[in-house]
């Protein structure tokens, strides 16, 4: 933890493309600087009243997840969309949103937990855990221990810069689990840390665990 | 990319390779005819086209409804339901499958009406029902699947030994038979519905394949079982081989049509019966998902229709041509490389293969992919079709040469191997022996058969099929291995 005055932002990258192109776009990024990804599946829509009535209007997409410094962040968002064109219809979607806090990923240090530089003070925060496939009820009893109301757990796949091997010229990308908890702001520390220090998140190769802002939230209680 | 286009962009891809491998052979080591080629162009267009249907309409039916079905079992909490469902879906599915009543008659003919066509069925069935039962209580218990596996296995040797090298052969080609075309799909989304309720993640994983290898299983030991019981020994009566007539192009795809539709219809009732009448008792899925639901039976039933009949008219024959005269020829060296060859491209075109990779992408979220999992397959298929064309040229190796190492190397590396891939592997064997196998490959392993002095038709034809079933496994298990020593954590590269 280096608390210098000019501290590092950064990003959380979401990418939603068909079904098969999740690997392509993680190996892109890795060139392009980023050090890794999840990847996990999804189902999307498509608006055309004819495949509707045949029940055809659905198509199979991955959605990816990778964290990563702002400024080689909006590079390689950049080198991604020239890669594969999401500006055009049917490309599928990118986007990206800021990080609060980042922790177990080594080479992306981060500062303590700050006040958001919003103008208004959200009161909950989302904490995203991703651990290896087998972990994530552990996450959720530590979670549960520091005073974390619930969790959700999504099957996910991703490489690291732990996990760089091959098959048949193939990423070989282990299989993982995203949690995500909602927490309120004054509980979001002690959860993390209790998450932290369970499953030894800054050892290398044991997971992350990224906070967001959430600015409205429903059916919180 | 809508769903129809990318699974017809997927098909064409899977169907292009034996085409092509077709043409090739027509042009230099066996000379077509025109007409069958042009029949087999057909056929191969039919198959895109069929295939493409009948995958997303298990897609948005079958698949659906296997799900439905296994959560709900599973949500009842109690066993005996679990265990009556597995009984009655297992007896139900296995007893409408094409597959298993085209080799219900080939026994009755074999045995000149010794063993009863219809005792066949019904036994096989029941023995099916067993062992789906018997599947679905060893996912609520948690016993490992190797255990399961070893002792099936072990009691089936036990088995065998009291039992005709004929039939032993007829026996393993059962479980390939009963494994069809639509009961694959449906077994392997009941048990991903009942194991998806699983609090544990690693155990479901590991717990939604198998149970189609444990079904197959049920198979072999009832018709083992059979010929023990019935003392029949010998085989006395014979199959005359289908020569090609070569009359019109159209003329043999609009003959089988009545067949086909019945056989499809067949195979499908049983879905569509437990549909409607659980869309009574418990499932009350809404209107629209019933509905939807309902379009998928329809588009599952359209697609093998237009499958099958260019299965059986466009591409049987020209099987039969091909390894007739490849088996001619008088290098025999050619016929094991073209037989590993053409095992390769036609497993690709098998319509199962597709429901089990998409399958195993969806519960390891894209860990183990499609593209790995085909290779391990075709490479596996495509030996055991060398195999068995290495068992036509030489009269000397019985089928349990392959049989029983194949076998024992199986189980033996269940112990090692990681467990998802263990269900995985013993599933694919199932999953490789569909429609396309029992037609084309039989079809040419047949041709082959005819062409060379000593080999018998029937001995030789039977048991392909069982080979066809061992091999994946092995192939599948190893491709386990390598993927767990690739998964090992590196270190990071460069210490910052």
């Amino acid at each position: 933890m280096n608390s210098s005055t000019n501290y590092i932002v950064h990003e959380l990258l979401c990418l939603i493309v068909s079904r098969g192109l999740g690997s392509k776009v993680i190996k892109c990024a890795k060139q392009n600087g980023i050090t890794g990804g999840t990847i996990f599946l999804g189902k999307g829509t498509i608006r055309n009243p004819i495949l509707e009535f045949l029940d055809l209007a659905e198509a199979r997409k991955e959605i990816v997840l990778m964290v990563a410094e702002q400024t080689i962040a909006y590079a390689g968002l950049e080198a991604l969309n020239k890669k594969f064109n999401f500006n055009k219809p049917n490309h599928g979607i990118a986007f990206s949103t800021s990080v609060l806090n980042i922790f177990g990923a080594k080479n992306l240090t981060s500062n303590d937990t700050k006040e958001s530089r919003g103008v208004e003070n959200p009161m909950y925060n989302i904490i995203f855990v991703i651990v290896d496939r087998g972990n994530a009820e552990s996450v959720v009893e530590a979670a549960k221990k520091a005073g974390s109301r619930g969790a959700t757990i999504v099957n996910a796949r991703g490489s690291g810069i732990h996990e760089t091997s091959k098959l048949f010229a193939m990423e070989i990308e282990p299989e993982k689990e995203i949690v995500l908890i909602i927490s309120e702001n004054h509980l979001t520390e002690s959860i993390s840390s209790s998450i932290r220090d369970e499953l030894q998140i800054d050892e290398p190769g044991n997971g992350i665990i990224f906070i967001q802002d959430v600015n409205k939230t429903y059916g919180l209680y | 990319m809508n769903i129809f286009t990318e699974k017809l962009k997927e098909v064409i891809f899977s169907i292009l390779p034996i085409t092509i491998i077709v043409l090739i052979l027509s042009v230099t080591l066996t000379p077509l005819e025109a007409p069958l080629i042009i029949r087999f162009l057909i056929g191969a267009f039919l198959i895109i086209l069929g295939l493409s249907f009948f995958l997303i309409g298990v897609d948005i039916g079958v698949t659906p409804l296997g799900s439905v079905m296994g959560s709900t079992l599973a949500k009842t909490n109690k066993l005996w339901i679990v265990i009556a469902a597995g009984f009655i879906l297992g007896f139900f599915i296995s007893i409408a499958e094409p597959g298993l009543i085209v080799l219900a008659n080939q026994v009755g003919l074999v045995t000149s009406g010794q063993i009863s066509s219809i005792s066949i069925l019904i036994v096989v069935s029941i023995g099916m029902a067993i062992m789906l039962a018997l599947g679905f209580a060893r996912i609520v218990f948690n016993v490992p699947l190797y255990k399961v596996l070893t002792i099936l296995y072990g009691l089936t040797f036990i088995l065998a030994l009291f039992a005709s090298s004929e039939f032993l052969a007829i026996s393993f080609d059962a479980s390939g038979a009963t494994t069809g075309v639509l009961a694959v799909p449906f077994i392997l989304a009941l048990a991903i519905g009942v194991s998806k309720l699983k609090k544990d993640s690693k155990a479901s994983e590991k717990d939604s394949f198998g149970l189609v290898a444990i079904t197959s299983v049920g198979a072999i030991m009832s018709v083992i079982i059979m010929s023990i019981l019935s003392k029949t020994n010998e085989f006395s009566g014979n199959i005359e081989s289908n020569t090609p007539e070569l009359t019109t192009i159209m003329g043999p795809f609009i003959q089988i049509i009545p067949a086909i539709l019945r056989e499809s219809f067949f195979a499908l009732s049983p879905l569509l019966i437990i549909l409607l009448v659980l869309q009574k008792i418990s499932f009350k899925l809404s209107k629209k998902a019933f509905a939807k639901m309902l379009k998928g039976f329809v588009y599952t039933f359209v697609g093998l229709l237009i499958f099958l009949v260019g299965v059986n008219a466009g591409f049987m024959d020209v099987g039969s041509v091909i390894g007739y005269s490849l088996a001619s020829l008088d290098n025999k060296f050619y016929l094991i490389i073209m037989g590993f060859i053409l095992g390769i491209v036609t497993i690709l075109a098998e319509p199962a293969v597709y429901i089990l990779t998409n399958q195993i992408e969806d519960v390891t979220s894209g860990y183990v992919k499609r593209k790995a999992v085909l290779i391990a397959l075709s490479i596996g298929v495509g030996l055991a079709v060398a195999l068995s064309m290495l068992r036509i040229i030489v009269p000397g190796i019985q089928l349990w040469y392959y049989l029983l190492p194949g076998y024992l190397i199986s189980i033996v590396m269940t112990y090692f191997v990681p467990k998802l891939f263990v269900g995985i592997a013993f599933d694919a064997g199932g999953v490789a022996t569909g429609p396309m196998t029992a037609t084309f490959i039989l079809a040419f392993t047949q041709g082959a058969a005819e062409a060379i002095e000593g080999a018998s038709i029937l001995i030789d034809g039977f048991g392909m099929i069982a080979t066809v079933a061992l091999t994946p496994i092995i192939t599948l298990q190893i491709l386990g291995f390598i993927f767990n020593l690739k998964s090992k954590k590196g270190g990071i590269l460069k210490n910052e």
